[in-house]
C-alpha cells in the first residue's frame, strides 16, 4: 500500500509507529489492568498535535489530510485501541463542529480540542437506545430564560466521558432532535464512571444523568430537527473511520505478533511457522491485513475528496476491519498458546478490545443492514435485461 | 437574481437528477417528487446528496442552509445551488 501514500504521508506513518513503540505499546496493558490511561499521556497526544490532527491550522489544528489522520489511528491502534478512543471522540465532534457550528462556537469550542486542551465526548447512545437512535428519549425543553434550553435525562456507555471538558449531546427538543454542547461542570450533570468492561478497559467510559440541565441554546449545534440528520452522521462518519483505521492496526498487532512468535518458538524440531495448520492461520490473517489497508486507505481518501460514496467506502472499512480484527486476535491467542491468554500478552487484550470494534460506532449488523440497502439498490439500477439475464 | 441562465439551470437539474437515480432504486423522478415524504431514500442519502452538491457545484452547505426544503425535491435542490451560486457570483 506504500505506492498510494505520499512521501509526506509515509513519513507521519513512521513518526506515529515510533511514537506508539515508544510511548504506548509498553504500557497498554498496565492502562488496560489499571483502567485508566494517566493524564501525561494524553498530554503527550495533545502536545504532538494528534488530538487536532484534521481541524484547520486557523482553529489550531495541523491540517492534516484524511489519510495521514487513518495512518495516526492505524499506528495508535496497534499500541491501545482504549487510546486511539481518544483520537476518534475527539475527531467526532470536533469535525461535526466544524461542518455545522456557528462561527462563534467554532471561535470558542475548536482552538482548545485542536490544541488539546479540552477533550470532547460524543453522548448518542443512551441506556435504553443503541442502534436506534431515532428513539432517544433525552429531552430538552424551552427554559425559563428564552435563550435557554433545560436538559433532562441519561447517556450510556459514552467514551472518554470521564475525561471529557464538553460532551455533544443529542436529544429531542418538541419532537425535533437536537445536538448541544454542554460543558463538564454544567450544574446538574452528574458524570458516573463505567468500570469492568471486557474491552478497551481504560477508554474512560462512563454514565452521564441530566438533571434539569441548564444550557444556552446558543449551544445547539446545527438546527433543530437536524441532528440526526446532518449533525450525526458527520461525526459517525469520522468515527467509523477512526474505529476501521485502528481495527487495521490491532489487525497489524495480531499479525506482527504471531509471525514473530511462530518463527521462534519450537515444538519438537519444527518451529510453530512450519506446521501447515498455523501457516494457515497466518495466511488468512496477513491477506485480512492487506485487504483491510486498502480499504481503509479508499474510506480515507474518499472522505478526503468530499465525494457521496465517501459513506460507503468507510462503513465497508469499518465493517471488514472490525470483523477481521476479532478473527486475527482469535487466531493469535490460539497460535501463543497458553501464553496468548495470559494479561502480560498483547494478544489476550486485543482479543477482548476487538469485539468492542464490532459495537461501537454502529454494530456489524446495522453495518450489513446499510450496506446490503445500499448494494441492492445499486444492483436496481442494472438495467433490467441484463438483471433477467 | 442569480447567475445561472436557464440553460444551466437546466444543466443543474440534470446532473442533480443523475445522481439521485444512481443512488436510489427508482426508474422515474419528478421534478417535484417529494424525496423524504416518499420513504424511497435511506438515512445515508440526505448526507449524501449534501456531499455531491457540495462537491460538483463547489458549494459550502452551512448550518444556515439547513432546511427541508432546501433539497426536498428535484426542482427545490436545484433552486437551491441556483441560489448559491448567484450569492457567490453577487
Amino acid at each position: 500500500m506504500q505506492h498510494l501514500l505520499t512521501d509526506e504521508q509515509k513519513a507521519k506513518h513512521t513518526e506515529f509507529k515510533d511514537f506508539v513503540s515508544l510511548h504506548v505499546e509498553p504500557f497498554a496493558n498496565e492502562w488496560d489492568r489499571e483502567q485508566r490511561i494517566p493524564d501525561p499521556v494524553i498530554s503527550m497526544l495533545a502536545k504532538s498535535g494528534y488530538l487536532g490532527c484534521s481541524l484547520p491550522k486557523k482553529y489550531g489544528g495541523q491540517g492534516w489530510d484524511i489519510v495521514t489522520f487513518g495512518l495516526l489511528n492505524e499506528a495508535l491502534g496497534r499500541g491501545s485501541s482504549s487510546l486511539t478512543g481518544v483520537l476518534t471522540v475527539q475527531a467526532m465532534v470536533s469535525m461535526a463542529l466544524l461542518k455545522w457550528g456557528t462561527e462563534a462556537q467554532k471561535g470558542k469550542w475548536l482552538p482548545p480540542l485542536a490544541k488539546g486542551e479540552m477533550i470532547a465526548a460524543f453522548a448518542l447512545t443512551e441506556p435504553g437506545v443503541g442502534s436506534a437512535i431515532q428513539s432517544l428519549a433525552t429531552e430538552f425543553a424551552h427554559g425559563s430564560k428564552s435563550d435557554s434550553l433545560i436538559l433532562n435525562g441519561g447517556k450510556k456507555w459514552i467514551s472518554c466521558a470521564q475525561l471529557a471538558g464538553v460532551f455533544l449531546v443529542f436529544g429531542m427538543l418538541e419532537q425535533r432532535s437536537v445536538a448541544c454542547l454542554v460543558p463538564r461542570e454544567t450544574p446538574g450533570l452528574e458524570i458516573e464512571p463505567i468500570h469492568d468492561l471486557m474491552g478497551f478497559r481504560s477508554g474512560g467510559l462512563a454514565q452521564l444523568t441530566f438533571n434539569d440541565v441548564e444550557v444556552p441554546s446558543a449551544n445547539i449545534v446545527g438546527k433543530p430537527g437536524f441532528a440526526l440528520s446532518h449533525v450525526a452522521p458527520v461525526g459517525l462518519q469520522y468515527g467509523r473511520i477512526s474505529t476501521a483505521c485502528s481495527g487495521l492496526g490491532l489487525l497489524r498487532g495480531c499479525f506482527e505478533e504471531s509471525v514473530a512468535y511462530a518463527a521462534v518458538r519450537k515444538i519438537a524440531e519444527k518451529t510453530v511457522g512450519e506446521l501447515g495448520m498455523i501457516r494457515s492461520l497466518i495466511a488468512r490473517m496477513g491477506s485480512d491485513l492487506e485487504a483491510g489497508t486498502f480499504l481503509c486507505h479508499n474510506a480515507c481518501r474518499s472522505e478526503q475528496d468530499h465525494v457521496p460514496e465517501a459513506f460507503e467506502k468507510t462503513l465497508t472499512a469499518k465493517y471488514f476491519t472490525s470483523r477481521a480484527a476479532v478473527r486475527a486476535a482469535s487466531d493469535a491467542v490460539q497460535i501463543r498458546g497458553a501464553s496468548g491468554c495470559h494479561e502480560s500478552s498483547p494478544v489476550s487484550r486485543y482479543y477482548r478490545d476487538s469485539k468492542i470494534m464490532e459495537i461501537i460506532e454502529g454494530t456489524t449488523q446495522i453495518h450489513e443492514e446499510l450496506l446490503g440497502e445500499i448494494f441492492v439498490g445499486q444492483a436496481g439500477q442494472v438495467p433490467q435485461m441484463i438483471r433477467s439475464s | 437574481m442569480t447567475s445561472l441562465n436557464t440553460g444551466q439551470e437546466n444543466g443543474v437539474k440534470e446532473t442533480v437528477k443523475r445522481f439521485i437515480l444512481s443512488s436510489i432504486n427508482i426508474a422515474h423522478l419528478g421534478d417535484d417528487d417529494n424525496l423524504f415524504e416518499s420513504g424511497i431514500v435511506n438515512s445515508l442519502f440526505t448526507v449524501q446528496l449534501m456531499t455531491f452538491i457540495e462537491k460538483t457545484f463547489a458549494i459550502e452547505v452551512g448550518m444556515d442552509d439547513l432546511d427541508t426544503e432546501n433539497f426536498k425535491s428535484l426542482n427545490a435542490a436545484t433552486a437551491f445551488v441556483v441560489r448559491k451560486n448567484g450569492r457567490r457570483g453577487g
